[in-house]
């Protein structure tokens, strides 16, 4: 059975390890801490290694999806993680500092793996924070000759990550 | 977070340990989360990224030992062509690192560190 490898990265608090409980058929393979640092301030924990769960898709297609940790120091990990990876998912917690610069900073740490495979956006925390908007996040992208789809979730909902994954993996097909 | 005392504690103690064991070329605390809180070393390692390497470590280790019910994990031993590291809780918020470039002082590095946690969780 064909068997795909996801990546779920983007910014500390923006949902990632969250995303991958909505979606896993496993319980998740987790390496969160006590965060020690400013962290504590927005959660408890935080992820130091990696998330790990497995789904399937109603054709039979297993998706293996791993979690990075968010933080820029751990980002040896995004390296190896991203080893064998079809695509990536980048989540943005839109309700933080500079949104947008937050992005950048992945879309410059990810760019190869993403002019290799593909790269869905995710936008959550929208409800908290409206902007900046999604064109907002389009025309930025534009801006870095990309262009790839942006959504805004929550990633509390599995449906909502389900359609982002499901485009992220489309995408690989054709 | 520690203090500033602590802090000089962690590194008073990680000196002691060098000291004591001329095998030990280099150690360091690292929080959980992997920020650098104390080192010392005989050689110029970039100590900032191993602290944090060793908190992504240390937490697979934790992962691994509760996915098999095995207690808790007490070390990790990276076993290497030019030396050895290990990697142990000080407490729930603290690792010790430890490095040897003697490909055959595994039992010494361990008993040392091994020491030297549970006198750094004592004082904390």
């Amino acid at each position: 059975m064909k068997e795909i490898k996801l990546v779920f990265t983007g910014s500390m608090g923006a949902g990632k390890t969250t995303a991958i409980s909505a979606l896993s058929e496993i319980p998740v393979i987790n390496t969160d801490v006590n965060a020690t640092d400013e962290v504590i301030a927005r959660k408890a924990t935080t992820t130091v290694a990696l998330d790990y769960g497995e789904m399937t898709l109603p054709d039979g297609q297993k998706l293996r999806l791993y979690g990075t940790p968010g933080q820029e120091r751990f980002a040896y990990m995004w390296k190896i993680l991203m080893q064998g990876a079809l695509g990536l998912i980048i989540l943005v917690d839109n309700a933080g500092e500079n949104p947008l610069g937050d992005l950048e900073i992945y879309l410059n740490h990810f760019r190869e793996d993403i002019e290799k495979t593909t790269a869905v956006i995710g936008v959550t925390r929208m409800d908290l924070s409206k902007k900046p908007n999604l064109a907002a996040y389009n025309d930025f992208l534009r801006k870095k000759n990309l262009q790839l789809p942006v959504f805004s979730v929550d990633v509390r909902r599995k449906q909502n990550v389900v359609l982002m994954v499901q485009t992220l993996v489309a995408m690989l097909e054709y | 977070m520690l203090s500033s005392q602590q802090k000089q504690l962690l590194n008073n103690k990680l000196q002691t340990l060098l000291e004591n064991s001329e095998e030990i070329t280099a150690a360091l605390v690292t929080t959980v989360d992997g920020h650098l809180c104390a080192m010392h070393q005989r050689k110029d390692y970039p100590l900032d990224r191993l602290a944090t390497m060793g908190s992504s470590l240390m937490s697979l280790g934790d992962t691994i030992t509760a996915e098999l019910k095995m207690g808790s994990c007490r070390n990790i031993i990276s076993e290497n062509e030019s030396g050895i590291v290990t990697f142990m809780h000080i407490n729930n918020s603290l690792v010790l690192i430890t490095i040897t470039l003697q490909k055959n002082a595994l039992g010494l590095l361990l008993a040392h560190s091994r020491k030297a946690a549970e006198e750094m969780a004592k004082s904390l």
